[in-house]
């Protein structure tokens, strides 16, 4: 027992955070991070290996996540407390893992049923006061006194763009008339709301990109050795080994981007 | 004419891809110092809201965003988490996000060096563990929150901590805040904030900034900080300039060239089609 | 059979639905004890959920590796990633920091976790912008509007088109940044709550029919 307290003790101690390890973090970020940028110039096995990585290391951050912050607490502390009515929610969770065998598959309903039963439950109240009847109470607010001039020209606008965007969601008659208007107008509405969203989400991704390059300017110091320079460099070489071995054999076809 | 025209609108798009490395980086090496004006009117609405707030007031925060938007959402929750305790407020802090622990660890880790050295873990703020279904840990939240969050990250009793002092459910908070990339903030909506007539704020991406216009407008939300434009006004309401605000001189060039394209091949399309 | 097989989970279906629905509505001691149970017991059955996605992840990638399907050896990292996140999370007993240091479970977040994540879905940014260079044509009066209100949202959002505006357009004495506040607090608010609203029937409606066992995909084939 001691010895594998022992062995335990020596192997733990492999995993203690040094200097030298966080030197290592900074080469291993900048590494996966530019593997992965590499797909851009075109598919490759440094950018495969790192997006197969990414799969297990998501899967296994919530692995572990759940494992020491639910199950132990909420499963097996409880459990060793003598409360074994966690017993039941717990097999209710494990039935779910029976879809895995055709024959006996029907056990997960059990787990399935009280999630959706569950989740269909809560959004009821959800849709029916938060997205519905306060959106509604939100559009005549502005109309209830107390408001000022442009703000009940705006509140007029947001009443009068709603309604015809009610239109075009809700009419599944033919549209005609009036109502073919009002379904138009509604139209020009959302794309006010789409461009807006489109608009917004090219920031927003600009911003995951800066991020990224924030990260590999850190590592590009001296503190980390270079480690982005290195690594662009080597990834440089490779491409550009590859096609000269590409040109060689096929006469420099490449696939078109 | 023509054929070098059809040409450019089939440009590789691998250059177009090194333009934007390229106007992305280049502010990072060199940083331009464009000043950031025009703070929006949500972000402000927070910003009072909590200065209003009396101090020792509990402040929830949900931070619920993983590495996927870090960049965008992490400068946000650290100019909260600043901007509250500088008010001497109270925080809870936890996590409906599996991928958002590391995010939180590293506030904690901040929190002692250089967010506020003088706050008191189990006093002045506490950090709660990951749980898995949003929707049962807010409805409980409600009710009591001791059935839930009994225990800290570590393990510790949480209901005798001096910072949970008079804190029993929601309805003895004074703010919600949550801070996603996620759907997480319309639930908080609905089952707190409507629910318990509790008031809520959030900070999201800049992708999913539009959807929550109805509820800023119905009061639903006191504020929202959108992206990384909102995390830089909010740095600067609180004098203190920090990732959000260094990130808005690449933003500026990037968005120039994107103008630039859009333009340049909507005009292209036009010559040829007319010329 | 059926009734273990199909009514009996139905009837638990109906019977969770009905009662976590009143309990919402209906503040009474009793409904607050039935949820302080059942929230309790959603977060147990919840955190296993996942595993479905673990396991299946593990199996298709398994099958790939036994088959030697072409490119199985990328599969091997699969698992190696796994066990970058586990295993000094079992050294380090789920604690990513050790005081004021950081543990091994800390820095596989941060170094690991941290750089895949934020990469892969930053990547898109490359993407979006060669797709409005190639993809964003005013065709149409609509498309034209889509457009108008997507650049003064890339325009007005940045300092440095701000300043371009206020050179363009300064003499108007109309701030880009006013227009993008107009934007997203008038017209923007109209056409989302009405997509709201068209979602909040489809979810009730669904939900409904959940409860009440006509809606049952999600159960399966007998």
């Amino acid at each position: 027992m001691e010895f594998l307290a022992n062995i335990w003790q020596w192997f733990a101690g492999l995993f203690t955070v040094t200097p030298g390890w966080m030197i290592f973090g900074g080469w291993m970020a900048a590494g996966l991070t530019l593997c992965i940028y590499s797909f851009l110039y075109k598919d490759n096995p440094f950018f495969k290996v790192a997006e197969h990585l990414y799969l297990g290391a998501g899967m296994g951050w919530v692995f572990q996540v759940t494992f020491f912050q639910t199950w132990k607490p909420r499963v097996w502390d409880a459990l060793m407390d003598g409360q074994f009515v966690v017993l039941i929610p717990t097999v209710l969770g494990l039935s779910l893992m029976t879809q895995f065998f055709p024959r006996i598959s029907w056990i997960s309903r059990y787990g399935f049923t009280f999630i959706m039963g569950y989740g269909a439950g809560l959004v009821i109240p959800l849709e029916i006061t938060t997205n519905f009847l306060r959106q509604i109470g939100g559009t005549i607010a502005p109309f209830a006194g107390g408001a000022g001039f442009w703000a009940m020209v705006n509140g007029a606008i947001i009443a009068f763009g709603f309604i015809c965007v009610l239109f075009y969601f809700f009419f599944s008659v033919e549209q005609k008339g009036v109502v073919k208007k009002a379904s138009n107008i509604g139209i020009y509405f959302l794309m006010l709301y789409f461009g807006a969203a489109f608009g917004n989400t090219v920031m927003g991704r600009f911003s995951l990109l800066y991020g990224r390059f924030d990260d590999l300017y850190k590592y590009s110091g001296s503190g980390y050795f270079y480690a982005t320079h290195v690594v662009l460099g080597l990834l440089v070489a490779y491409f550009v080994l590859d096609k000269l071995v590409l040109s060689k054999k096929n006469g420099g076809q490449e696939p078109a981007h | 004419m023509k054929s070098t025209l059809e040409k450019f609108l089939k440009i590789d798009r691998r250059l177009i891809f090194l333009a934007l490395a390229i106007v992305l980086f280049f502010p990072i090496v060199r940083p331009l110092g464009l000043p950031n004006k025009n703070l929006g009117k949500d972000v402000v609405n927070i910003y009072n809201h909590i200065e209003s707030l009396p101090a020792g007031s509990f402040i929830l925060m949900s931070l619920d965003y993983d590495p996927a938007t870090r960049p965008e959402l992490h400068p946000q929750a650290i100019a909260l988490v600043k901007h509250s305790f500088r008010l001497n407020h109270r925080i809870g802090i936890f996590t409906l996000n599996a991928g958002a622990t590391g995010m939180i660890e590293e506030i904690a880790e901040r929190i002692p060096k250089d967010i506020a050295p003088a706050k008191v873990y189990g006093k002045d703020y506490v950090i709660f563990p990951y749980q898995p279904k949003p929707q049962a840990v807010m409805t409980q939240l409600g009710i009591d929150m001791y059935a839930i969050y009994d225990k800290d990250r570590n393990g510790a009793p949480t209901r005798e901590m001096e910072v949970m002092k008079g804190i029993h459910s929601v309805k003895d908070m004074s703010l919600g805040i949550c801070v996603t990339g996620t759907a997480l903030l319309d639930a908080w909506v609905a089952y707190v904030g409507d629910k318990y007539n509790f008031p809520m704020a959030g900070g999201v991406t800049a992708v999913s900034q539009p959807g929550y216009g109805p509820y800023l407008q119905t009061g639903q939300l006191k504020g929202l900080i959108g992206g990384m434009k909102g995390a830089a006004d909010y740095e600067s309401l609180i004098n203190e300039l920090d990732k959000g605000t260094s990130g808005i001189d690449s933003l500026s060039l990037a968005h120039i060239l994107v103008i630039i394209l859009i333009v340049t091949s909507n005009i292209i399309m036009l010559v040829l089609k007319y010329f | 059979m059926t009734l273990i097989k199909k009514q009996i989970p139905l009837l638990i279906c109906f019977v969770v639905g009905f009662l976590t629905l009143s309990s919402y509505y209906v503040p009474h001691p009793v409904s607050e004890k039935y949820m302080e149970g059942i929230n309790k017991w959603e977060n147990i059955v919840f955190g296993f959920a996942f595993l479905l996605g673990l396991l299946s992840l593990f199996f298709s990638h398994y099958n790939k590796i036994r088959r030697r399907v072409p490119g199985w050896g990328y599969s091997i990292f699969v698992y190696i990633g796994f066990l970058m996140m586990v295993v000094p999370a079992f050294v380090s007993w789920g604690q990513q920091l050790d005081g004021a240091s950081l543990t091994s479970l800390g820095w596989a977040y941060r170094f690991v976790f941290n750089a895949l994540s934020g990469t892969m879905f930053s990547v898109l940014a490359f993407y979006i912008v060669s797709t409005a260079y190639r993809a964003f044509r005013i065709k149409s009066p609509q498309a034209a509007v889509l457009f108008i209100a997507a650049l003064i949202m890339i325009i007005g959002k940045v300092p440095l088109g701000q300043m371009m505006w206020d050179g363009a357009l300064g003499w108007t004495n109309v701030l880009v940044a006013d227009i993008v506040e107009w934007l997203m607090s008038v017209p923007v608010v109209a056409g989302r709550r009405g997509i709201m609203m068209g979602l909040a029937v489809g979810a009730i409606v669904t939900a409904l029919k959940i409860i009440f066992g006509i809606e049952r995909q999600y159960m399966g084939k007998d």
